[in-house]
């Protein structure tokens, strides 16, 4: 016992000096996009990746295996990552990892034509040599039918937004019967030719281009389709296929030979094969990675480092140049409920009140989050840096008690307390209130609710402030249930028309509109405390290359992959 | 009675230690005060950039003598003061329930015999196959709505009355077996068998004849209790279905600790040290008094 004692007593004295070295701050990566003007971007090879060499294999770490593997049903980060292997869609991002991103088309010979000029009518001419693992060519029509079926119901789970654009209505399988006639076209889907599709809106979608690099513009031979089984065996048009999988422990993708990097702008087709193991926390993930032993050599994790472990990650100089990390386009905000803080008054001094430092710390650092205090993350195309409300003492007459909501988990606990003590410090009396976290997001949908703050984050789909700014604060989305992705539940009648006016616009002239509508709706409004983005922060193994963060989900990228010998 | 129990050295180190964790636990406020720090005070400025404590052994100073928590920045020591208050706050008043209702439902199954004996034997089988943790999640949740509205806070001690309920429940069986086994060796002694030629009833047998009997081994069997409340507290904290966040909880916090093993071991031996004294402490005093009672030879 005296024995352990003095163990214990050893093993805690770790000294970590105050002054000692602090962590770099990473520099805001600010996207530059554009979409391939010159069609010659959108062909293949991709330029090679320096220091590559073919064979291996790269092993991903994951607690929670990946749920789907049909590409019209995925949408999890991990998901969109590792569809970009087996999956290829009507255009996609070529990205370096440093912000530098291009749309280019993948299937299609350019990220797509506006035929009149006006965002209605969108045109792809798909490329030659394409081919399903299966070596039957890709065509029109099997990205019509990928379109398809993702009107289906049963099929639900992926993003809704060509479903939405086609049909003119959130309720989208109403204007289009999937099961009833697999054959036919969803409105507006047109196959003049085997190499045309055409797509019909009757409403201008000027960022259709960037939709349309989401996996659920992925060809599915109608063949092939089983439905929801299709969801074990997507049929590959990537550099990999899906050879098998062990239960919710393992998925093995191979070469696919069919693949012809000739097409192909943005793929690469190094390693054997990658393998996905699922089970390891993120600490055991951790652990391994920087032991390197055997096949944890080539491995990466796709969780991260946990904020525990990172003082003793970052703390070891030898593990730096093994270390990804990079901001991510994903927010958290403190959601105000503007139907019951009606007074901009308590919610600009909500946000002058609230302490986001301390906040960060909390949840592990400046390695894991970026203090923000603009609605769109800096992520996105055309961003500007302002604060609307800086940090100043407040005067919370008026505010009453305000009840805070937050998830009973860990994370949630943990926030919550933080927010709370900052807030409560600056005069406001804030209650708590625990949520059961499985219950959580369905109950600060509701337009209805009966709080006034809680947490809610958002992952816009692509790098423009149209994935964010109308899909969280149009007000004309809230409906009886519930509402736009937003819980702030702003309905504000003067923004509407300036939503409709920038997506309206050109895409390469919306930039800017956004970031200056951005900038109004804080200082006019002020619907949320927008709180901070997401850093990644993970660790890869000594013999595991190429990989980076992507710009668009700020999630790891394969594409470029390789293993040293 | 207290002349064998002075016998035990064990007893009374055991019984100090016991004194000592109660008065810390009744203290706590007290403490807090004259130590300049409460349960929620944060001090984030004592924390490097990953939300780690400055200095040795996680920030242990003349100000934080066990350091601070990682991320909150809340004082370690203060966290492990308030949280044994809670564990004991739950454990000690579960003990007398499950004890009352266990002696209560031994001592008429073990008098009477008979169907009630049946019935009764059969219920204490049943509340100890009942899981604790499906009870503890069909009861928790359900109950706090239905007494808390949407806005309302839900004060801490309502979780940590539903626990004491809950381990009153499902922990009486233990004394109840032990309390009905006695009555029935008591039942056929001759000063019973007396008693019943006498004339008196069985409200009468079991207060004044077989009742006095009782004191030690229900004494041994409550002594033992406690510790098992703490412990399984501590667990339903580590689960997510104890006491919440601010309301400080030794479990909760040992929970949270174990991901800092490598980054800062003094947040995880602190609190672990702190449970396993609670736990030590109280079962050391139970034994003792158990044997102690314990007529049998070969002490």
């Amino acid at each position: 016992m005296a024995f352990a004692l003095v163990l214990a007593a050893c093993a805690a004295c770790t000294d970590n000096p105050r002054g000692g070295a602090s962590p770099e701050e990473d520099p805001v990566r600010q996207p530059t996009g554009v979409i391939a003007t010159d069609p010659a971007a959108s062909r293949g090879p991709a330029p090679e990746t320096a220091g590559a060499v073919p064979g291996g294999t790269v092993t991903v770490f994951r607690q929670t295996a990946l749920a789907r593997l049909d590409p019209q049903r995925i949408y999890s980060f991990m998901g969109l990552s590792i569809s970009q292997l087996y999956a290829r869609r009507l255009t996609t991002f070529a990205d370096d990892g440093s912000g530098k991103l291009t749309l280019v088309g993948d299937l299609a010979e350019t990220p797509g034509t506006d035929v009149n000029g006006d965002c209605r009518t969108w045109e792809f001419r798909i490329k030659e040599n394409v081919r399903f693992e299966t070596g039957a060519p890709v065509t029109a029509r099997d990205i019509a039918y990928g379109i398809a079926r993702s009107f289906d119901l049963t099929l639900a789970g992926g993003p809704t937004y060509l479903q939405e654009w086609l049909s003119g209505t959130p309720q989208y399988d109403k204007a289009f019967d999937f099961e009833k006639d697999k054959a036919a076209l969803p409105p507006g889907v047109e196959v003049p030719d085997d190499r045309t599709l055409r797509l019909r809106f009757p409403k201008a979608q000027c960022d259709l281009p960037f939709a349309a690099a989401l996996p659920a513009t992925a060809p599915v031979p109608a063949a092939a389709d089983t439905g929801l089984d299709y969801d074990r065996a997507p049929v590959a048009t990537g550099p990999y296929k899906i050879e098998g999988r062990t239960g919710d422990t393992e998925l093995r993708l191979v070469r696919n030979p069919q693949w012809d990097p000739a097409t192909d702008a943005t793929r690469h087709q190094y390693p054997d094969r990658f393998t996905l193991a699922f089970g390891a926390d993120p600490v055991a993930q951790t652990n391994r990675i920087m032991a390197a032993q055997g096949p944890d050599a080539s491995a990466v994790s796709f969780d991260g480092v946990p904020p525990s472990l990172l003082s003793r990650v970052t703390g070891d100089p030898a593990l730096d140049p093994r270390m990804l990390r990079s901001q991510t386009p994903r927010l958290t905000m403190l959601s105000i409920n503007t139907r019951r803080v009606t007074d901009l008054s308590v919610r600009a001094a909500l946000n002058r009140a609230v302490d986001r430092e301390s906040l960060v710390k909390a949840l592990g650092g400046a390695a894991v989050a970026r203090p923000l205090t603009t609605l769109l993350p800096p992520s996105t195309i055309g961003w500007h840096a302002y604060d609307a409300y800086p940090k100043s003492a407040v005067d919370v007459a008026g505010a009453g008690e305000l009840v805070l909501a937050h998830a009973d988990d860990a994370e949630g606990q943990l926030a919550a307390t933080s927010l709370a003590t900052g807030l409560r410090a600056a005069g406001f009396t804030i209650t708590t209130k625990a949520v059961p976290a499985d219950n959580y997001l369905p109950e600060i949908q509701k337009a209805d609710n009966p709080w006034d703050l809680y947490l809610d984050s958002w992952a816009p789909d692509w790098p423009s402030g149209a994935a964010v700014l109308p899909a969280l604060y149009d007000g004309r989305s809230i409906n009886a249930e519930g509402g736009n992705n937003g819980t702030s539940y702003l309905d504000a009648r003067p923004l509407d028309a300036e939503f409709d006016r920038i997506q309206a616009l050109p895409i390469d002239e919306q930039s800017p509109q956004w970031a200056a509508l951005d900038e109004k709706i804080m200082r006019e409004y002020a619907p949320v405390v927008p709180l901070y983005t997401e850093l990644t922060c993970t660790i890869r193994g000594p013999s595991v290359g190429g990989l980076f963060v992507d710009s668009v989900f700020g999630s790891l990228a394969f594409v470029n992959a390789f293993v040293t010998p | 009675m207290s002349f064998r129990l002075r016998r035990f050295r064990s007893v009374l180190a055991a019984a100090a230690g016991a004194l000592l964790l109660t008065l810390v636990a009744a203290a706590a406020p007290l403490i807090a005060a004259i130590y300049g720090a409460g349960p929620q005070d944060t001090f984030a400025d004592d924390l490097d950039a990953y939300g780690m404590p400055y200095g040795i052994a996680g920030g242990v100073s003349t100000v934080h003598w066990l350091g601070l928590e990682p991320g909150l920045g809340r004082d370690l020591m203060i966290q492990i003061v308030y949280g044994l208050r809670t564990s004991l706050t739950v454990a000690a008043p579960a003990v007398l329930l499950a004890t009352a209702l266990g002696t209560v439902i031994g001592a008429v199954a073990g008098l009477l015999g008979g169907w009630v004996d049946a019935l009764l034997t059969w219920l204490t089988d049943v509340a100890i196959a009942l899981p604790l943790l499906l009870c503890a999640i069909a009861v928790i949740r359900p109950l706090e709505l239905a007494f808390y509205g949407p806005r309302d806070a839900v004060p801490g001690t309502f979780r940590m009355t539903v626990l004491i309920g809950l381990f009153g429940a499902l922990g009486w069986t233990g004394v109840a077996r032990l309390v009905r086994g006695q009555v029935r060796a008591l039942r056929e002694r001759e000063f019973v068998t007396a008693a019943v030629a006498l004339g008196a009833g069985p409200g009468r047998i079991l207060g004044r004849e077989v009742l006095p009997h009782l004191g030690p081994p229900i004494t041994a069997g409550a002594a033992l209790l406690l510790p098992t409340f703490t412990s399984a507290g501590a667990a339903l904290s580590f689960l997510g279905l104890g006491v919440l966040e601010p309301t400080p909880d030794l479990g909760r916090t040992i929970q949270r600790s174990l991901g800092y093993l490598q980054t800062d071991p003094a947040y995880v031996i602190f609190p672990g040290l702190a449970l396993v004294l609670l736990v030590f402490v109280f079962t050391v005093l139970g034994e003792s008094v158990r044997r102690a009672f314990d007529p049998g030879p070969g002490r």
